[in-house]
């Protein structure tokens, strides 16, 4: 009889898969051929000098044309009921895109969220970190027509100084690339902070609360915490993401961040800009 | 199903009634609350037949028949809740009907999780969407609660934790919390009358939080449920109750730091995995399955340190609507998912070794130019060097967990004695 079951189980497990990978298939089949139809429209519509380019996969629109989107989205980022302070991209795939990921990073900015974090579970944004910048500093000039990194400061999840804090101020978004090492290690660290001020006499275990805590792993003083979680994969987990910071924050999956449109963007900001947060009330 | 759904807010059972095979009778107490018959008070006095109606689960409820008067043998289910579910569901033998232990036996087949954690989210926009007090709502989301264990036990999940009360909801109302204050007594309180049904099914209820936070004739019945029920080791129930994440860490640094402040161990020896046993939780395993229904998609303060790479599941259903359905998906959720997060979570074991072992070399290293004679040791005796460290580091460390959980024990037993003397 365990067999039997057993074999049902596997048969509904390959169903499952089945399905996953077909939802996949079509999405990314709808969204290409959706695109070049949209590209074909642009090009036949708006600029007739490039139907004399052959190779029409790779359209650079007009740069009246970028400034308009970044208007755009400017104006889609206040037409929504609330924007997230802080929002989180955590891609939860094995093989990240870095283009897809300064896609977003863009857009988010262009929105108007003004604290951006990129995480991924094996902490390879931290470790090409600089590529990643290279990506998003392309990407920048591509879709928003904006020269250097004027409009953007990264910032690395480390001890903030009040000279960082300066820094931060001037800037309109920040990134911040997280990995692993940011989550518990950090509140570790924290505790052993707090453990050798017990251990010097500099404090008691009773001064030790949430707010002592709180204060020492808010790297920055003007840092929210994250309020929107996008997830990126079929894992449904966070992954070792910032434990003491994601209290509140709301998590929406997408299937992948590959070959991720504005679009797809746009609907979770709105789907978080409909839900009512009680805190506890 | 459907008539059971439709049965009265507050079920109450014949204690006459023989469900088969019920052989613990409990104590039978009056009627004390008013009985509504499809959500309509009902005087019990009006004309209305005996009807026996087939519950979901196999159990059969008579409704208050016309010549019920007051002080006639009724069990009023709603305190029944848990205890319910140990006399009826438990002694009894099939409880799933067939094409839910069918599937019960399909999922079992896979990677089943061993601990699961509810938010049981919803209550209130249940009670609003039934046009009920509020309490109710609470009511029927804790007899859920009493079935959704059960469910558990079926798929041979034995342990459970449930968010109860967040430090948060003391921002309700007073009469909301008041209300829910007495609940919860009420439900510890017949916990502690089926003693002798706990102890032959093994099963140990823990209560995390901040207790002290409560009012003390709670905090005295919660320790007395948990000291009587210290040594059952089959099944957990845990239940958090004045609750944060953030306070649970925060209060496990404050242990460790008081650990210190005892000289029982080192600011060094303050590690991830020694965090993590001084939680409240810290005699579970992490849950593998976190699950929170009623559509929100946020953890609200619950297990962030434990849940960090468990599977997610949010399901819109709302708590007290929560159906054998809705478990099955979540676990076959959790199957899905098992595979990658059992490698995420093999990794960060790995690299927290790795953590373990640099700290540990850097504090050999330390103290070895402090106290070394400024002649560099050779690789073996650095090596020896290092494994008596870790030895010490570890035995220091087991003392300090040892004494800690002395302290929570005595806690526990000193609020079952002022009960006592009460």
């Amino acid at each position: 009889m365990a067999i039997v079951y057993e074999f049902v189980w596997q048969v509904l497990h390959v169903l499952l898969h089945i399905h996953r990978t077909l939802i996949t298939w079509f999405r990314i089949r709808l969204r290409n051929w959706n695109g070049r139809l949209w590209s074909r429209a642009l090009t036949a519509l708006i600029v007739p000098m490039a139907l004399s380019f052959p190779n029409q996969k790779n359209i650079v629109p007009a740069p009246g044309k970028r400034v308009g989107r970044r208007y755009r989205w400017g104006a889609d980022g206040k037409s929504l009921e609330k924007l997230p302070d802080h929002i989180g991209l955590l891609i939860a795939e094995e093989e990240p895109r870095y283009t897809d990921i300064a896609n977003l990073v863009v857009w988010c900015m262009a929105v108007g969220i003004s604290y951006v974090s990129v995480y991924d579970n094996y902490g390879v944004f931290r470790r090409n970190n600089s590529r990643l910048m290279d990506e998003i500093l392309k990407q920048q000039q591509e879709l928003l027509d904006l020269e250097g990194s004027k409009q953007l400061c990264v910032e690395f999840l480390n001890n903030g100084t009040d000279k960082q804090d300066q820094q931060v101020l001037s800037c309109q978004s920040v990134l911040k690339v997280l990995s692993p090492d940011d989550g518990k290690l950090r509140i570790v660290q924290a505790a052993q902070q707090l453990c050798r001020a017990v251990e010097q006499r500099e404090k008691t275990s009773e001064d030790i609360n949430v707010t002592v805590l709180d204060s020492l792993l808010r790297e920055s003083k003007s840092t929210p915490d994250p309020d929107l979680v996008l997830k990126f994969g079929p894992v449904e987990s966070t992954l070792g993401f910032l434990p003491w910071h994601i209290r509140l924050t709301e998590f929406i999956s997408l299937p992948s961040h590959v070959g991720v449109s504005y679009e797809d963007l746009f609907s979770a900001l709105q789907r978080y800009a409909s839900c009512e947060q009680r805190l506890g009330k | 199903m459907l008539s059971y759904r439709s049965v009265m807010l507050l079920l109450t059972v014949q204690a006459r009634f023989s469900s088969g095979t019920r052989k613990d009778q409990p104590p039978a107490p009056r009627i004390l609350t008013p009985i509504y018959l499809n959500k309509v008070p009902v005087n019990p006095h009006a004309e209305k037949s005996v009807q026996t109606v087939p519950g979901g689960s196999g159990r059969s409820f008579d409704y208050v028949t016309p010549s019920n008067k007051e002080g006639d043998v009724i069990l009023n289910c709603e305190l029944e809740g848990v205890s319910e579910f140990f006399n009826m569901s438990w002694i009894r033998e099939g409880e799933l009907n067939l094409i839910e232990k069918l599937s019960a036996n399909i999922l079992k087949a896979g990677p089943m999780p061993k601990h699961v954690a509810f938010i049981m989210d919803g209550n209130r926009r249940y009670a609003r969407k039934r046009h009920v007090e509020r309490q109710e709502g609470h009511t029927q989301g804790f007899d859920k609660l009493a079935e959704t264990l059960r469910w558990c036990l079926n798929l041979s999940i034995h342990e459970v934790t449930v968010y109860a009360f967040s430090i948060e909801n003391f921002k309700r109302s007073k009469d909301e919390v008041d209300g829910l204050m007495e609940l919860a007594k009420q439900k510890f309180i017949r916990l502690l009358q089926e003693q002798e049904n706990l102890e032959k099914h093994g099963v140990c209820i823990r209560v995390l939080g901040d207790l002290t936070l409560l009012p003390l004739d709670l905090q005295q019945h919660i320790a007395r449920a948990v000291v009587a029920t210290r040594t059952h080791n089959k099944c957990f129930l845990n239940v958090c109750f004045a609750y944060t994440s953030r306070h649970e860490i925060a209060n496990a640094v404050r242990e460790m730091a008081w650990g210190v402040e005892q000289g029982l161990i080192k600011s060094s020896d303050v590690s991830e995995a020694l965090l993590g046993h001084c939680l409240y939780s810290s005699n579970s395993p992490n849950p593998d399955l976190l699950i929170r229904t009623s559509g929100e998609v946020r953890l609200s303060d619950f297990l962030l340190w434990q849940t960090s790479h468990s599977c997610l599941v949010f399901q819109s259903v709302l708590w007290p609507e929560y159906s054998f359905w809705n478990l099955c998906d979540a676990i076959l959720q959790y199957q899905l998912n098992h595979r990658p997060l059992q490698k995420a979570r093999d990794q960060h074991r790995e690299g927290q070794a790795l953590q373990q072992h640099e700290a540990d070399r850097a504090c050999v290293a330390d103290l070895l130019q402090h106290h070394g004679n400024g002649k560099p040791l050779d690789a073996q005796r650095r090596q020896e060097a290092l494994l008596n460290y870790t030895a010490s580091r570890e035995e220091r460390v087991q003392d300090f967990l040892g004494a800690l959980q002395h302290k929570r024990d005595s806690f526990l037993t000193d609020l079952t004695s002022q009960a006592a003397l009460a």
